[in-house]
Order: C-alpha cells, then structure tokens, then sequence
C-alpha cells in the first residue's frame, strides 16, 4: 500500500512554481499549526514518526488537494482523536 | 498575509484557534510554549548561515576539507549548529564542481537544513518538486532558469532520514577579490539547495 | 549490533510495500545501489510510528543510479535507508 506522500518519480505533476519573496507562514493559522504541533510532540503526545504517518494516511484525494499546514492540522486533529486526548465531536465543536 | 479570509480558509482559522482553545483549557498547551516554538523558528534560522558557511569554505581550503568531511562537526566553528529543531540531525554537505551538480530533495515529505537555510519554501514542499526532481532534475533545474552544461552530471540527494544537506556551490568566477561578506551575500536559498549556480 | 555495510558495498533495497509508514521510497524498491556512507543510528521509523520499541540501528547513504531506478536518465539518487531496508546485493552477472 505504498502511500499518496510518496511521490518520488511520480508522473504528472505541473512544473514547479515559486513565489517571490514568500513568508514562512502564509495565515497566522499556520504559525498556530506549527507551533501547536511542536509543542504536542515536545510534551509526548505523540512523536515525530506518528505525526508523519498521519499526514500520509490523510485519503489521497484529500492529500494532494490540501496546502502543506492544512495537511499538518489534519494530521493533528487525527492524532489527538486516536490518542483518546480530544473527541471529534469536542473538536468539531467550533 | 492574515487578512481577508473567505471560503475553507476562514473556516480553517477558526478551527485552528478552536482546537488551540481546548489544548490549552486540557492544560497540554500554553501560550507562552507556543511563542518560544515559533521564536526558535523564525529566530536565528537563516540562509545567511549556509552563506556564511560557503563563503568560509571558498577562502579556506581547511575549513571546506573539515566542512565537507564532517559538517555537524565544523558548524561550531562559525557559531553554527543543526539544534532548536525536533530531532538531532547531522549536515551532510555536498559540493559541485565542474563536473557534477547537487540538487537537494526530500520526496516523502519535506526534510530541509531549517537551521542554515531558514523556513522552507512552498515550492520545496510541493508535490511538483518532490515527484520531477528525481527524475528529471536537469529538466527542474531549467524551470528555475538554470541551463547546467551537458558535461556536468547530477546527483540528486533525497533526505529519507536524519541527515539534512546543504550544497557547496561553485565559486563565482571575477570574485577573487571579494571580501568574506560580500561572497555571503552572492549566496542565495536557492543555490544552498541546488535550483540554482550559486 | 555491528554495521553489516561499508562505503561501495553493493546492495539491494527491500521489494517489501509495507502497509505501514516507512522511510524507503517505493521509487528504490528492489533497486540494487552501493553505500557512499554510513550516516549514524537511529531507531527505525516503521517501528516508532507503530509505537513499537525500535533499538538505534544504522543508515546508509545509498547511491543509484537514474537508469537502474527509472530506466533512463544519466543523473543519480543517493537516498539515506535504514540497514532493515537493505541486503546484500546478489553477484551482478546473476542479475
């Protein structure tokens, strides 16, 4: 079941597009996803290799449609579901 | 660029800041935790460090033997090191030369030397990039403007585990008399990673 | 545990798709490549993503080339794989 993430060689895909002069957040959410994410690793929720595995478990259609902190906040909320630290429906909860 | 926020982003944002509500209500985050994650980040992370590194490297001969042979080991010397992130990592770093061309990638995810060259960019990070460099990266390497000559040949190094790389670009030509800053400041992100001559 | 490979060592990357997270891209499978370097120990990510205990074990710098990973191409792909990805290759006039 080799996964969506591993794209290594992969046809298809369009020329590579750079953005002048971009920032390293494009949303604070994103500074938020990073730092949530760093800070959940550093006190154990779940490690390093647990964060990548969810990312490429996200549905492949979910994957390539998603920018690069969305994937990071799938990623998480998953996580935290699995782990029994949150619910969905807490986290739905909006 | 936080501002106008329409459609599945807004909504995203107010996620983010939902979920960052309950974590810090569970006690498992705080906010001054979160402000130190991001200021290791941002601060001190810089491709002005790899600068620093290949401009040192250009003027001493003895410094790019120890830099190319074990650079975990020479970043101490100009104040460097591979910390603030997750894991401990080693620097790998690979040096072009007439004859053959490095070109950095991580193709399972997004593995990049934060440390000496700052944040990453979108591009890096991105399907495109991941999936055509490795096979086809002379054709990659055109699409950032950067024709390599037929006689170079390329390697490709793909960060699948602990090892972060950076490239040793070649030497400007006609910079013989240029002082340690100014050939820093010749140095660019894209160059660190390969997309570009220098 | 000893290193089981050296620098120009041959060797052949695991044909294994696991269905689990693993660091050895599907791009290498089966590929035949030989170490640059030996790059630390480190415990095996299929393993800790799982939660499972994982003891430090070693990485290697492989190098392969495009054709024998794509079939065409004239650069080559040097990707950092853990020992448990890899065996020694068979003698080349057996492949």
């Amino acid at each position: 079941m080799a996964r969506i993430n591993d794209v290594g060689g992969m046809q298809g895909f369009p020329p590579v597009a750079q953005e002048v002069d971009e920032p390293p957040f494009h949303a604070d959410w994103e500074a938020h996803v990073f730092a949530l994410n760093r800070a959940l690793i550093g006190r154990g929720v779940y490690n390093l290799d647990e964060f990548r595995d969810a990312i490429e478990r996200l549905p492949p259609q979910e994957y390539l449609a998603s920018s690069y902190y969305e994937k990071w906040f799938r990623a998480i909320t998953t996580l935290l579901a699995e782990k029994g630290v949150l619910t969905e429906e807490e986290m739905a909860g909006g | 660029m936080s501002g106008d926020h329409i459609g599945p982003a807004a909504t995203l944002a107010a996620q983010v800041r939902h979920l960052e509500g309950l974590l810090e209500q569970r006690g498992l985050v705080d906010a001054t935790e979160l402000d130190r994650a991001l200021e290791a980040f941002l601060s001190g992370s810089s491709p002005a460090n790899g600068a620093r590194l290949v401009a040192r490297a250009w003027l001493d001969e003895e410094f790019r033997s120890r830099l190319l042979a074990d650079a975990t080991v020479a970043l101490p010397e100009l104040g460097l090191s591979m910390g603030g992130g997750l894991q401990e990592q080693r620097l790998k770093v690979v040096e072009n030369t007439e004859d053959s061309h490095n070109v950095i990638v991580c193709t399972l995810c997004s593995c990049y030397p934060i440390a000496l060259l700052g944040p990453s960019p979108t591009w890096y990070k991105s399907e495109a990039y991941r999936s055509r460099v490795v096979r086809d990266p002379r054709g990659v390497l055109r699409e950032f403007g950067f024709v390599l000559g037929p006689a170079a040949a390329i390697n490709v190094w793909d960060s699948s585990a602990e090892s972060r790389y950076m490239v040793l670009p070649r030497r400007p030509a006609g910079s013989e008399d240029a002082d340690e800053q100014s050939l820093a400041a010749r140095v660019t992100r894209n160059g660190l990673i390969g997309v570009a001559p220098v | 545990m000893a290193e089981r490979f050296g620098p120009g060592d041959r060797v052949q990357a695991s044909r294994t798709d696991p269905p689990y997270h693993t660091r050895l891209p599907r791009y290498a499978r089966g590929a035949i490549g030989t170490v640059m370097e030996r790059q630390g120990r480190y415990p095996l990510p299929d393993r800790s993503a799982r939660s499972l205990p994982a003891e430090p074990e070693p990485v290697y710098a492989v190098r392969f080339t495009a054709r024998e990973l794509f079939g065409a191409g004239d650069h080559t792909v040097t990707v950092d794989l853990w020992e448990s990805y890899l065996r020694p290759a068979a003698l080349e006039g057996n492949r």
